[in-house]
Protein backbone atom coordinates (compact mmCIF):
# COMPACT_ATOMS: atom_id res chain seq x y z
CA UNK A 1 0.00 0.00 0.00
CA UNK A 2 3.16 2.00 0.72
CA UNK A 3 4.03 2.18 -3.12
CA UNK A 4 0.68 3.75 -4.55
CA UNK A 5 0.72 6.71 -2.76
CA UNK A 6 4.70 7.26 -3.92
CA UNK A 7 3.05 6.36 -7.44
CA UNK A 8 0.96 8.93 -7.53
CA UNK A 9 3.06 11.62 -6.36
CA UNK A 10 5.53 10.57 -8.92
CA UNK A 11 2.94 10.82 -11.50
CA UNK A 12 1.76 14.42 -10.48
CA UNK A 13 5.34 15.75 -10.09
CA UNK A 14 5.86 14.07 -14.42
CA UNK A 15 2.71 15.99 -14.80
CA UNK A 16 3.98 18.81 -13.85
CA UNK A 17 7.02 19.19 -14.66
CA UNK A 18 6.48 18.26 -18.16
CA UNK A 19 3.15 20.57 -18.61
CA UNK A 20 5.22 23.90 -19.47
CA UNK A 21 6.76 21.86 -22.44
CA UNK A 22 3.31 20.84 -23.79
CA UNK A 23 1.92 24.39 -23.24
CA UNK A 24 4.39 26.00 -24.56
CA UNK A 25 4.61 23.20 -27.76
CA UNK A 26 0.80 24.08 -27.87
CA UNK A 27 0.95 27.70 -27.68
CA UNK A 28 3.83 29.82 -28.31
CA UNK A 29 5.01 27.99 -31.35
CA UNK A 30 1.66 26.40 -32.32
CA UNK A 31 0.91 28.02 -35.98
CA UNK A 32 -2.78 28.99 -37.41
CA UNK A 33 -4.21 26.29 -39.03
CA UNK A 34 -5.69 26.17 -42.54
CA UNK A 35 -7.93 23.20 -43.64
CA UNK A 36 -7.42 21.77 -46.66
CA UNK A 37 -8.96 19.41 -48.95
CA UNK A 38 -9.33 15.83 -48.85
CA UNK A 39 -8.24 13.12 -50.63
CA UNK A 40 -10.61 11.01 -52.13
CA UNK A 41 -9.80 8.33 -49.07
CA UNK A 42 -10.72 11.21 -46.41
CA UNK A 43 -7.21 12.41 -45.46
CA UNK A 44 -6.04 15.63 -45.71
CA UNK A 45 -4.82 16.37 -49.21
CA UNK A 46 -1.11 17.85 -48.28
CA UNK A 47 0.62 16.72 -51.54
CA UNK A 48 2.88 19.02 -53.79
CA UNK A 49 6.30 20.39 -54.18
CA UNK A 50 7.65 21.99 -50.62
CA UNK A 51 11.18 23.03 -51.79
CA UNK A 52 12.90 24.41 -48.50
CA UNK A 53 15.02 26.53 -50.81
CA UNK A 54 14.00 29.97 -49.23
CA UNK A 55 14.90 29.02 -45.85
CA UNK A 56 18.65 28.02 -47.26
CA UNK A 57 20.08 31.68 -45.54
CA UNK A 58 18.44 31.25 -42.50
CA UNK A 59 21.38 29.88 -39.80
CA UNK A 60 20.31 26.77 -37.90
CA UNK A 61 21.49 28.43 -34.38
CA UNK A 62 20.46 32.16 -33.96
CA UNK A 63 22.93 34.93 -33.13
CA UNK A 64 23.85 34.86 -29.41
CA UNK A 65 23.21 38.77 -29.55
CA UNK A 66 19.51 38.32 -30.41
CA UNK A 67 18.54 36.40 -27.13
CA UNK A 68 15.94 35.14 -27.30
CA UNK A 69 14.66 37.51 -29.87
CA UNK A 70 13.43 34.95 -32.92
CA UNK A 71 12.48 37.71 -35.72
CA UNK A 72 14.89 40.40 -36.79
CA UNK A 73 13.95 43.89 -36.68
CA UNK A 74 13.61 45.87 -40.10
CA UNK A 75 16.74 47.88 -39.22
CA UNK A 76 18.72 44.03 -39.13
CA UNK A 77 16.72 42.93 -41.68
CA UNK A 78 17.88 45.67 -44.14
CA UNK A 79 21.48 44.43 -43.85
CA UNK A 80 20.90 40.92 -43.89
CA UNK A 81 19.03 42.25 -47.90
CA UNK A 82 22.19 44.16 -48.07
CA UNK A 83 24.66 41.50 -47.25
CA UNK A 84 22.70 38.75 -49.25
CA UNK A 85 22.93 41.83 -52.28
CA UNK A 86 26.42 42.04 -51.87
CA UNK A 87 26.55 37.77 -51.93
CA UNK A 88 24.68 37.70 -55.15
CA UNK A 89 27.79 40.16 -56.65
CA UNK A 90 30.59 38.16 -55.22
CA UNK A 91 28.84 35.43 -57.11
CA UNK A 92 28.43 36.89 -59.95
CA UNK A 93 31.07 38.84 -60.63
CA UNK A 94 32.75 39.68 -64.42
CA UNK A 95 35.90 40.71 -63.43
CA UNK A 96 38.43 39.12 -60.91
CA UNK A 97 37.84 41.06 -57.61
CA UNK A 98 41.12 41.81 -56.08
CA UNK A 99 39.83 42.43 -52.68
CA UNK A 100 38.31 38.84 -52.41
CA UNK A 101 34.89 38.89 -49.67
CA UNK A 102 34.38 35.58 -47.62
CA UNK A 103 31.04 35.17 -46.19
CA UNK A 104 31.39 34.68 -42.65
CA UNK A 105 29.40 35.05 -39.63
CA UNK A 106 26.29 37.21 -41.34
CA UNK A 107 29.48 39.59 -42.48
CA UNK A 108 32.24 39.34 -45.36
CA UNK A 109 35.71 39.09 -44.18
CA UNK A 110 39.15 38.84 -45.96
CA UNK A 111 41.97 36.37 -45.51
CA UNK A 112 44.12 38.98 -43.98
CA UNK A 113 41.32 39.45 -41.26
CA UNK A 114 40.88 35.61 -40.85
CA UNK A 115 43.99 33.78 -42.23
CA UNK A 116 42.31 30.16 -41.21
CA UNK A 117 39.79 30.65 -44.10
CA UNK A 118 42.60 30.35 -46.59
CA UNK A 119 46.16 29.39 -46.90
CA UNK A 120 48.99 30.93 -48.82
CA UNK A 121 46.90 33.99 -48.66
CA UNK A 122 44.88 31.53 -50.93
CA UNK A 123 40.85 30.95 -49.99
CA UNK A 124 40.07 26.85 -50.29
CA UNK A 125 36.90 26.12 -51.58
CA UNK A 126 34.29 25.64 -54.66
CA UNK A 127 33.57 28.29 -56.79
CA UNK A 128 30.43 30.58 -55.55
CA UNK A 129 27.72 29.36 -58.51
CA UNK A 130 27.60 25.25 -56.51
CA UNK A 131 26.04 26.94 -54.03
CA UNK A 132 22.15 28.16 -53.54
CA UNK A 133 21.73 31.13 -51.92
CA UNK A 134 18.11 31.37 -50.48
CA UNK A 135 16.41 34.49 -49.55
CA UNK A 136 16.91 36.81 -46.44
CA UNK A 137 14.10 36.15 -43.97
CA UNK A 138 13.22 37.83 -41.03
CA UNK A 139 13.40 34.56 -38.78
CA UNK A 140 16.64 34.81 -37.09
CA UNK A 141 17.41 30.86 -37.08
CA UNK A 142 15.66 27.42 -37.47
CA UNK A 143 15.90 26.41 -34.58
CA UNK A 144 13.31 27.99 -32.51
CA UNK A 145 12.90 26.15 -29.09
CA UNK A 146 15.13 26.33 -26.45
CA UNK A 147 13.75 30.23 -27.01
CA UNK A 148 17.19 31.15 -27.74
CA UNK A 149 17.50 29.32 -30.81
CA UNK A 150 20.53 27.59 -29.75
CA UNK A 151 20.84 23.85 -29.57
CA UNK A 152 20.90 22.66 -25.83
CA UNK A 153 24.47 21.36 -24.40
CA UNK A 154 25.51 17.86 -24.87
CA UNK A 155 25.17 15.47 -22.16
CA UNK A 156 28.68 14.34 -20.33
CA UNK A 157 28.47 11.09 -22.01
CA UNK A 158 27.94 13.45 -25.32
CA UNK A 159 31.06 15.30 -24.74
CA UNK A 160 33.31 13.03 -23.45
CA UNK A 161 32.41 10.90 -26.96
CA UNK A 162 33.18 13.63 -28.68
CA UNK A 163 36.47 15.10 -26.80
CA UNK A 164 37.59 11.24 -27.40
CA UNK A 165 36.95 11.47 -31.03
CA UNK A 166 38.72 14.53 -31.66
CA UNK A 167 41.67 13.01 -29.28
CA UNK A 168 41.87 9.96 -31.85
CA UNK A 169 41.56 12.17 -34.80
CA UNK A 170 44.42 14.38 -33.51
CA UNK A 171 46.33 11.59 -32.86
CA UNK A 172 46.68 9.99 -36.67
CA UNK A 173 49.81 11.31 -39.02
CA UNK A 174 47.27 12.75 -41.39
CA UNK A 175 45.65 15.20 -38.74
CA UNK A 176 47.75 17.95 -40.16
CA UNK A 177 47.47 17.18 -43.91
CA UNK A 178 45.76 19.52 -46.10
CA UNK A 179 42.35 18.51 -46.79
CA UNK A 180 42.94 16.46 -43.46
CA UNK A 181 42.64 12.48 -43.37
CA UNK A 182 41.72 10.49 -46.54
CA UNK A 183 43.44 7.10 -45.66
CA UNK A 184 40.27 4.93 -46.28
CA UNK A 185 36.44 5.21 -47.33
CA UNK A 186 35.79 5.12 -44.38
CA UNK A 187 37.56 8.68 -43.44
CA UNK A 188 34.90 9.99 -45.93
CA UNK A 189 31.72 11.34 -44.57
CA UNK A 190 28.17 9.34 -45.47
CA UNK A 191 27.33 12.45 -47.52
CA UNK A 192 30.57 12.39 -49.11
CA UNK A 193 29.85 8.86 -49.86
CA UNK A 194 26.55 9.47 -51.22
CA UNK A 195 24.74 7.27 -48.30
CA UNK A 196 22.39 9.52 -46.39
CA UNK A 197 22.47 13.06 -45.01
CA UNK A 198 20.08 11.13 -42.28
CA UNK A 199 16.62 12.77 -41.45
CA UNK A 200 17.35 15.70 -40.35
CA UNK A 201 20.49 16.40 -42.67
CA UNK A 202 17.90 15.83 -45.42
CA UNK A 203 15.16 18.14 -44.52
CA UNK A 204 17.12 21.19 -43.03
CA UNK A 205 17.83 23.78 -46.13
CA UNK A 206 21.20 23.92 -46.81
CA UNK A 207 23.42 24.40 -49.59
CA UNK A 208 21.63 22.77 -52.57
CA UNK A 209 19.31 20.23 -53.39
CA UNK A 210 16.51 21.29 -51.19
CA UNK A 211 13.74 19.91 -53.01
CA UNK A 212 10.72 18.34 -50.96
CA UNK A 213 7.71 16.32 -52.62
CA UNK A 214 4.98 14.97 -50.17
CA UNK A 215 3.00 12.30 -52.11
CA UNK A 216 -0.64 10.33 -50.28
CA UNK A 217 -1.97 7.29 -51.40
CA UNK A 218 -4.80 5.58 -48.38
CA UNK A 219 -2.71 4.71 -45.75
CA UNK A 220 0.56 6.22 -46.39
CA UNK A 221 2.17 9.26 -46.84
CA UNK A 222 5.20 9.46 -48.85
CA UNK A 223 7.87 12.44 -47.65
CA UNK A 224 10.77 12.63 -50.81
CA UNK A 225 13.83 14.77 -50.28
CA UNK A 226 15.69 15.75 -53.21
CA UNK A 227 19.22 15.34 -51.31
CA UNK A 228 20.82 12.10 -51.99
CA UNK A 229 17.00 10.89 -53.33
CA UNK A 230 15.71 9.97 -49.77
CA UNK A 231 12.06 8.65 -49.82
CA UNK A 232 10.47 8.32 -46.47
CA UNK A 233 7.09 6.07 -46.80
CA UNK A 234 5.42 6.48 -43.86
CA UNK A 235 2.36 4.33 -42.43
CA UNK A 236 -0.53 6.49 -41.14
CA UNK A 237 -2.90 3.71 -40.03
CA UNK A 238 -1.61 3.35 -36.83
CA UNK A 239 0.86 -0.06 -36.95
CA UNK A 240 3.09 0.23 -34.25
CA UNK A 241 7.20 0.43 -34.98
CA UNK A 242 9.18 -2.41 -35.92
CA UNK A 243 11.55 -4.58 -33.30
CA UNK A 244 13.35 -2.10 -32.08
CA UNK A 245 16.70 -4.16 -33.11
CA UNK A 246 15.53 -2.97 -37.29
CA UNK A 247 17.60 -0.25 -37.68
CA UNK A 248 18.43 1.93 -40.34
CA UNK A 249 20.17 5.32 -41.45
CA UNK A 250 16.57 7.37 -41.76
CA UNK A 251 14.57 5.52 -39.30
CA UNK A 252 11.47 4.07 -38.75
CA UNK A 253 8.44 6.69 -39.68
CA UNK A 254 5.07 6.46 -38.02
CA UNK A 255 2.34 9.02 -38.97
CA UNK A 256 -0.79 10.13 -38.05
CA UNK A 257 -3.01 12.88 -38.51
CA UNK A 258 -4.22 15.35 -35.22
CA UNK A 259 -7.46 17.34 -37.42
CA UNK A 260 -5.04 18.95 -40.46
CA UNK A 261 -1.59 18.35 -39.05
CA UNK A 262 0.29 15.32 -40.17
CA UNK A 263 2.16 14.26 -36.89
CA UNK A 264 5.02 11.77 -37.99
CA UNK A 265 7.56 10.30 -35.07
CA UNK A 266 10.60 8.29 -35.77
CA UNK A 267 12.68 6.02 -34.10
CA UNK A 268 14.77 3.09 -35.26
CA UNK A 269 17.59 5.24 -36.53
CA UNK A 270 21.28 3.67 -36.40
CA UNK A 271 23.53 4.98 -34.15
CA UNK A 272 26.12 7.79 -35.35
CA UNK A 273 24.13 9.64 -38.03
CA UNK A 274 25.01 13.09 -37.47
CA UNK A 275 22.42 15.58 -36.86
CA UNK A 276 24.04 19.48 -36.63
CA UNK A 277 27.33 17.85 -36.75
CA UNK A 278 27.12 15.65 -33.96
CA UNK A 279 27.09 11.98 -34.34
CA UNK A 280 23.50 10.75 -32.50
CA UNK A 281 22.77 7.79 -30.29
CA UNK A 282 20.35 4.82 -30.53
CA UNK A 283 17.97 6.92 -28.37
CA UNK A 284 17.49 9.50 -31.36
CA UNK A 285 14.09 10.01 -31.68
CA UNK A 286 12.17 12.80 -34.10
CA UNK A 287 8.90 14.22 -34.11
CA UNK A 288 7.53 16.49 -37.36
CA UNK A 289 5.06 18.43 -37.48
CA UNK A 290 3.24 19.29 -40.95
CA UNK A 291 0.54 21.87 -40.77
CA UNK A 292 -1.00 23.51 -43.37
CA UNK A 293 -1.43 27.13 -42.48
CA UNK A 294 -2.76 28.15 -46.20
CA UNK A 295 -3.27 26.82 -49.33
CA UNK A 296 0.66 27.51 -49.89
CA UNK A 297 2.14 27.18 -46.97
CA UNK A 298 2.79 24.24 -44.66
CA UNK A 299 4.37 24.97 -40.76
CA UNK A 300 7.27 22.24 -40.72
CA UNK A 301 8.27 21.49 -37.00
CA UNK A 302 11.10 18.96 -36.56
CA UNK A 303 11.51 18.30 -32.80
CA UNK A 304 15.00 16.20 -31.87
CA UNK A 305 15.25 13.96 -28.69
CA UNK A 306 18.58 12.05 -27.63
CA UNK A 307 19.01 12.46 -24.09
CA UNK A 308 21.97 10.12 -24.42
CA UNK A 309 23.58 13.43 -26.57
CA UNK A 310 21.90 16.59 -25.80
CA UNK A 311 20.61 17.54 -22.74
CA UNK A 312 17.01 18.59 -23.37
CA UNK A 313 14.66 18.25 -26.80
CA UNK A 314 15.14 21.11 -29.24
CA UNK A 315 13.18 22.03 -31.88
CA UNK A 316 12.95 23.54 -35.38
CA UNK A 317 10.29 25.22 -37.10
CA UNK A 318 10.11 27.04 -40.79
CA UNK A 319 7.72 27.87 -43.68
CA UNK A 320 7.67 25.39 -46.49
CA UNK A 321 6.02 27.47 -49.67
CA UNK A 322 4.21 25.29 -52.12
CA UNK A 323 6.03 25.22 -55.43
CA UNK A 324 4.13 24.48 -58.72
CA UNK A 325 7.30 24.41 -60.84
CA UNK A 326 10.26 23.59 -58.76
CA UNK A 327 11.96 20.44 -60.32
CA UNK A 328 12.69 17.65 -58.18
CA UNK A 329 15.79 16.16 -59.93
CA UNK A 330 17.22 12.50 -60.08
CA UNK A 331 20.41 12.62 -57.53
CA UNK A 332 21.94 9.29 -58.67
CA UNK A 333 24.57 10.35 -56.57
CA UNK A 334 28.27 8.08 -56.54
CA UNK A 335 27.18 6.78 -59.79
CA UNK A 336 30.85 7.87 -62.16
CA UNK A 337 31.65 10.29 -59.35
CA UNK A 338 35.36 10.79 -59.54
CA UNK A 339 35.67 12.28 -55.62
CA UNK A 340 36.78 9.20 -53.54
CA UNK A 341 39.47 8.70 -55.92
CA UNK A 342 40.77 12.36 -56.33
CA UNK A 343 40.75 12.03 -52.92
CA UNK A 344 42.64 8.86 -51.67
CA UNK A 345 44.88 9.45 -54.48
CA UNK A 346 45.68 13.14 -53.97
CA UNK A 347 46.42 12.19 -50.12
CA UNK A 348 48.66 9.29 -51.31
CA UNK A 349 50.40 11.47 -53.63
CA UNK A 350 51.00 14.04 -50.92
CA UNK A 351 52.45 11.23 -48.54
CA UNK A 352 55.16 10.61 -51.61
CA UNK A 353 56.28 13.93 -51.37
CA UNK A 354 57.37 13.91 -48.17
CA UNK B 1 54.58 37.66 -68.12
CA UNK B 2 51.24 36.54 -69.65
CA UNK B 3 51.73 32.85 -67.32
CA UNK B 4 52.31 34.67 -64.28
CA UNK B 5 49.58 37.32 -64.75
CA UNK B 6 47.33 34.04 -65.53
CA UNK B 7 49.19 32.06 -62.50
CA UNK B 8 48.40 35.06 -60.39
CA UNK B 9 44.55 35.44 -61.80
CA UNK B 10 44.42 32.33 -61.01
CA UNK B 11 44.74 32.48 -57.37
CA UNK B 12 42.74 35.51 -57.01
CA UNK B 13 39.93 33.70 -58.72
CA UNK B 14 40.50 31.00 -55.89
CA UNK B 15 40.07 33.51 -53.14
CA UNK B 16 36.47 34.16 -54.41
CA UNK B 17 35.89 30.65 -54.02
CA UNK B 18 33.26 28.88 -51.26
CA UNK B 19 31.34 29.79 -48.01
CA UNK B 20 30.47 28.25 -45.14
CA UNK B 21 27.71 26.16 -46.77
CA UNK B 22 29.32 24.14 -48.81
CA UNK B 23 30.21 20.78 -47.00
CA UNK B 24 30.21 18.30 -49.41
CA UNK B 25 33.29 16.85 -50.73
CA UNK B 26 36.97 17.90 -49.06
CA UNK B 27 38.29 20.67 -52.03
CA UNK B 28 41.79 20.66 -50.37
CA UNK B 29 42.18 16.64 -50.38
CA UNK B 30 41.32 16.60 -54.36
CA UNK B 31 42.99 19.93 -55.79
CA UNK B 32 46.28 21.55 -55.20
CA UNK B 33 45.92 25.33 -54.57
CA UNK B 34 49.77 25.58 -55.37
CA UNK B 35 48.83 24.24 -59.17
CA UNK B 36 47.05 26.69 -61.09
CA UNK B 37 45.70 25.75 -64.53
CA UNK B 38 44.55 28.01 -67.15
CA UNK B 39 43.30 25.31 -69.82
CA UNK B 40 42.17 26.44 -73.76
CA UNK B 41 40.21 24.01 -75.63
CA UNK B 42 38.17 22.20 -77.07
CA UNK B 43 34.41 20.92 -75.12
CA UNK B 44 35.07 16.93 -75.64
CA UNK B 45 31.97 16.10 -73.70
CA UNK B 46 29.91 16.82 -70.73
CA UNK B 47 29.66 13.90 -67.72
CA UNK B 48 25.90 15.18 -66.29
CA UNK B 49 26.85 13.02 -63.15
CA UNK B 50 26.29 13.51 -59.53
CA UNK B 51 27.35 15.42 -57.27
CA UNK B 52 29.79 16.75 -59.68
CA UNK B 53 29.14 17.27 -63.29
CA UNK B 54 32.75 16.43 -65.25
CA UNK B 55 33.35 19.04 -68.29
CA UNK B 56 36.16 16.96 -70.84
CA UNK B 57 38.76 19.17 -72.52
CA UNK B 58 40.75 18.55 -75.12
CA UNK B 59 43.66 21.02 -74.74
CA UNK B 60 46.81 21.34 -77.02
CA UNK B 61 49.91 21.06 -75.97
CA UNK B 62 52.58 23.48 -76.86
CA UNK B 63 53.85 20.71 -79.51
CA UNK B 64 50.73 20.16 -80.67
CA UNK B 65 49.59 16.89 -78.58
CA UNK B 66 46.48 16.57 -77.58
CA UNK B 67 45.80 15.92 -74.02
CA UNK B 68 41.85 15.31 -73.08
CA UNK B 69 41.71 17.18 -69.18
CA UNK B 70 38.57 16.09 -66.92
CA UNK B 71 37.23 19.49 -65.37
CA UNK B 72 34.94 19.41 -62.30
CA UNK B 73 31.77 21.70 -62.03
CA UNK B 74 29.35 21.65 -59.33
CA UNK B 75 25.86 19.48 -58.97
CA UNK B 76 24.34 18.71 -62.40
CA UNK B 77 20.77 19.83 -60.19
CA UNK B 78 22.28 22.83 -59.53
CA UNK B 79 24.02 23.46 -63.16
CA UNK B 80 20.46 23.12 -64.28
CA UNK B 81 18.87 25.72 -61.93
CA UNK B 82 21.37 28.42 -62.50
CA UNK B 83 20.28 27.78 -66.30
CA UNK B 84 22.92 25.36 -67.70
CA UNK B 85 21.42 23.39 -70.50
CA UNK B 86 23.39 20.24 -72.25
CA UNK B 87 23.33 22.79 -75.30
CA UNK B 88 25.68 24.84 -73.01
CA UNK B 89 28.88 23.50 -73.96
CA UNK B 90 28.40 21.11 -76.67
CA UNK B 91 31.41 18.88 -78.11
CA UNK B 92 33.57 20.85 -80.23
CA UNK B 93 33.07 24.43 -78.39
CA UNK B 94 36.36 26.54 -77.71
CA UNK B 95 36.97 27.36 -73.97
CA UNK B 96 39.02 28.35 -71.73
CA UNK B 97 38.64 27.05 -68.09
CA UNK B 98 40.44 28.55 -64.77
CA UNK B 99 40.87 25.87 -62.04
CA UNK B 100 43.39 24.10 -60.05
CA UNK B 101 45.17 20.49 -61.20
CA UNK B 102 44.51 17.30 -58.99
CA UNK B 103 46.97 16.33 -56.44
CA UNK B 104 47.22 12.95 -57.93
CA UNK B 105 49.32 14.97 -60.67
CA UNK B 106 46.29 13.73 -63.47
CA UNK B 107 45.09 15.46 -66.19
CA UNK B 108 42.10 16.27 -63.87
CA UNK B 109 41.16 19.96 -62.22
CA UNK B 110 38.59 21.88 -60.67
CA UNK B 111 36.76 24.20 -62.72
CA UNK B 112 36.17 27.91 -61.67
CA UNK B 113 36.14 30.43 -64.63
CA UNK B 114 34.50 29.38 -67.91
CA UNK B 115 35.19 31.63 -70.80
CA UNK B 116 33.90 31.61 -74.24
CA UNK B 117 36.08 32.39 -77.33
CA UNK B 118 33.72 35.65 -77.74
CA UNK B 119 35.24 36.64 -73.96
CA UNK B 120 31.50 35.92 -72.22
CA UNK B 121 31.74 33.69 -68.88
CA UNK B 122 29.71 30.81 -68.32
CA UNK B 123 27.07 31.73 -65.13
CA UNK B 124 29.10 34.71 -64.26
CA UNK B 125 28.15 38.33 -64.58
CA UNK B 126 24.61 36.50 -66.26
CA UNK B 127 26.21 36.25 -69.42
CA UNK B 128 25.59 32.32 -70.16
CA UNK B 129 23.23 32.81 -73.07
CA UNK B 130 21.62 30.06 -72.31
CA UNK B 131 20.01 31.67 -68.56
CA UNK B 132 16.52 31.72 -69.58
CA UNK B 133 17.08 35.67 -68.39
CA UNK B 134 19.42 35.88 -70.80
CA UNK B 135 17.65 34.67 -73.73
CA UNK B 136 17.40 37.17 -76.54
CA UNK B 137 19.47 39.09 -75.25
CA UNK B 138 22.61 37.78 -77.69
Amino acid sequence: MKTLPRFIILVVAAIVALAPLVIDGQTKTAPKVWTPPKTPWGDPDIQGLWPGQDMVGTPLERDRSLGTRAFLTDEEFAKKVAFSEEQNEIDTAEYVNRNPRIARGGRFVTCEEDPNLCRNGVRIGPPNYWDERGKPTKQASLVMDPPDGRLPPLTPEAQKLQADRAAARRARPCATAPGGCHDTWEDESLWDRCITRGLVGSVLPNGYNTGNQIVQSPGYVVFRNEMIHEARVIPVDGRPHSNANIRTWMGESRGHWEGSTLVVETSNFLPGIPVANTPTSDALRVVERFTPTDADTLSYQLTVEDMKTWTKPWTVSFPLKRSKDYAVYEYACHEGNYYMYNALSGSRSEEKKK
Amino acid sequence: MRSMQNIAFGFVVLCLFGTAAWAHHAFAAEFDINQPVKLQGKVQKMEWINPHAWIHVDVAGPEGKVVTWMVEGGSPNILLRRGFTKESLMPGTDITVEGYRAKNGEYRANGSNITFKDGKRLFLGGSNPDDPENRGKK
